[in-house]
């Protein structure tokens, strides 16, 4: 404390030791009395409820009536062998593997068009990422309004002549697209990446402009032309953006569950194909209604996103910023 | 829309607020062509936003067999507002009361723990203060879904699963983010000491200290805490529709679900793009005024990342 030496005539009233002590208390107890109630939600609803989870899980729990019988393992041991699960662990992967990289390209490639030397940069930016920042439900909606049978969609493709097309790749021109069991999840996929593609433009877009001009001079000096500078110098030096985009993206891409939930509801019709983890989760709760077996799905998705965050940073190190 | 991201200078930047705007583009300027194909793109991309939120619109004024066509309403007509906003159940109003009270007490939850919580952590000195902080962001790895169970059995122990105690069980488990905390904590980190220790010799106690001189100091950033946490809340669905359950207690995107899938209007779509309107307005009119603080939580997402 600054107090040790007294400074006399300075802005400070001069203190003693005692005084500097009682002080340090009357702060440290203002200090714990600020952070009381936020620091209490977070012990019992965050720290609490990690460990409360694993303890629901090994037990036979009864909504009513408590734990009823301590079984350890036995629900992450049927977990493996769940058709249920191991369809929504399916659905779920086929999601992220598709949708991840197909949003983080459109983000990267809106990025790179945005950050040219154009007008109404600040509009475009805005416009693509409002998707991002509205009502999940509302966006979903309106997206199984555009895709039905009879909707926008069908619609405009027949105007345009597009339906032969369509017809050989085995599509009626009213095709259900959310309620078909084919295109359902490709449907979800195509509704995030339209609101999510936003989200991914602005950090890539925050990385590419802390690309140091002369970098790009220097390509040009050597005679990189566009095309090669991009894979050659922006590419590459995005890393740092790649590295974090995906992290994010694989961890979002997991806890899908609005958008199915909305498409498909709780049984992720149509046969089970929009079934994702989350929503067996909450299906395993209010269908099933098996708490400790849905504490145990809870569990494993939870290691299933620290294990892809990890081999993630395995294989993509982070660089040192 | 010209340059909606307002100057950063100073106290602002410790908000981690991603300068996008204003920045100089860093690639080499391009031929008229190129710039030409980027506009094209960027156009169509655009229209590609543009057109869905406008369809929702127009066909919020068509009939029902009409909403099947291309093109516009023919004829125009407001029964489809008329038949949302009177003849929907639950009620659109009350839907609509809901969202709005829900997260406006979440928003002033967090405003009022996020600043007192942020305060402590960037001003005062007490034992343990660095590790407590650290334990706040470390709950941002803990994903909700996990929480979902043991939060359930705790609040139906409680008795909030029946009754008004749905809402209370949705904003207690949203009363306070990590999120708030940190972003009011790196704003008070960039105020300089000296305000403080004038309040100080003036006798003024902590809280004092806190209420009268810093928090007035700090509006821009209970600004963009009160901005994402309304959006935010206004939007969320995974509490909501754990909690939420009795049809007279839902919000705007539970009502959407609701008509969706048991209402029995799941096809009805010119009323129900016009609870889409609805749940959508709020936020593009906040959207439209303060995007700059939206942007800001790009940034606070980057935290929980």
């Amino acid at each position: 404390m600054a107090a040790a030496v007294p400074a006399v005539g300075g802005p400070k009233p001069p203190s003693t030791k005692t005084g500097s002590r009682i002080d340090a208390r009357r702060e440290a107890i203002a200090g714990y009395a600020f952070i009381a109630v936020p620091m209490g939600l977070f012990l019992i609803l965050q720290i609490g409820m990690l460990i409360y989870a694993g303890w629901v899980s090994i037990w036979d729990w009864d909504i009513r009536l408590g734990p009823q019988n301590l079984i350890w393992f036995q629900n992450f041991q049927r977990l493996a062998t769940d058709p249920g699960f191991i369809n929504a662990l399916k659905n779920t992967a086929y999601y992220a593997l598709i949708w991840v990289p197909l949003t983080m390209a459109i983000g990267l490639f809106l990025a790179v068009v945005v950050n040219q030397k154009i007008r109404g940069q600040t509009f475009f930016r805005a416009s693509f990422y409002f998707p991002a920042i509205a009502s999940s439900a509302a966006i979903t909606t309106l997206w199984l309004f555009l895709i039905a049978p009879s909707g926008l969609f069908n619609e405009i493709r027949g105007a345009l002549g597009l339906n032969p097309v369509f017809t050989l790749l085995n599509f009626a021109p009213n095709h259900d697209w959310a309620g078909n069991y084919r295109t359902a999840m490709n449907s979800i996929i195509l509704l995030n990446a339209w609101t999510t593609s936003g989200t991914f433009m602005l950090f890539y877009l925050a990385s590419l402009q802390s690309i140091p001009k002369d970098v790009y001079e220097a390509a040009a000096i050597d005679g990189a032309g566009q095309w090669q500078t991009f894979w050659r110098v922006t590419f590459p030096l995005l890393r740092p953006a790649h590295f974090f985009v995906a992290t994010v993206a694989l961890i979002g891409a997991f806890q899908l569950f609005d958008q199915a939930f909305i498409v498909g509801g709780v049984d992720g019709a149509p046969a089970g194909t929009t079934m994702s983890i989350v929503l067996y989760l909450y299906n395993a709760v209010f269908r099933q209604i098996n708490l400790d077996y849905a504490a145990a799905v809870g569990i494993v998705l939870f290691l299933i996103i620290m294990g892809l965050t990890l081999i993630q940073r395995r294989v993509f190190p982070e660089p040192d910023w | 829309m010209s340059e909606a991201v307002g100057k950063v200078t100073g106290p602002d930047a410790a908000l981690g607020r991603l300068e996008v705007a204003r920045a100089a583009p860093t690639q080499p300027t391009g031929g008229k062509w190129r710039r030409r194909i980027a506009y094209v793109i960027l156009i169509s991309y655009a229209l590609l936003m543009f057109v869905p939120f406008g369809w929702s619109i127009i066909t919020s004024f068509k009939t029902l067999p009409d909403s099947l066509n291309l093109g516009l309403p023919d004829p125009w007509t407001l029964q489809a507002w008329d038949y949302a906003l009177t003849r929907l159940t639950p009620n659109v109003v009350v839907l609509f009361t809901n969202s709005l009270v829900i997260a406006g007490i979440v928003t002033i939850s967090n405003l009022t723990l996020g600043s007192l919580a942020g305060y402590a952590f960037a001003r005062l000195r007490f034992p343990l203060s660095g590790l407590l902080f650290l334990m706040v962001l470390a709950t941002l790895m803990i994903p909700d879904q996990l929480r979902l169970v043991p939060v359930y059995i705790l609040f139906n122990n409680l008795g909030l699963t029946v009754g008004v105690g749905q809402y209370l069980a949705v904003i207690l488990v949203l009363a306070i983010s990590a999120t708030s905390i940190f972003l009011m904590r790196q704003y008070f980190l960039t105020i300089p000491k000296d305000l403080e220790d004038a309040a100080k010799v003036d006798g003024a106690g902590f809280f004092t200290t806190f209420l009268r001189v810093m928090l007035p100091l700090a509006t821009p950033a209970l600004a963009a805490v009160a901005i994402l946490q309304f959006q935010g809340t206004w939007n969320s669905f995974f509490w909501p529709v754990i909690f939420l359950k009795d049809q007279s207690h839902l919000t705007l995107p539970l009502g959407l679900a609701f008509f969706r899938l048991s209402g029995g209007f799941g096809t009805n779509w010119p009323p129900l793009m016009v609870v889409v309107i609805i749940a959508t307005l709020p936020i593009l009119v906040l959207y439209l005024f303060f995007q700059r603080y939206f942007v800001e939580g790009i940034a606070a997402a980057g935290v929980k990342g």
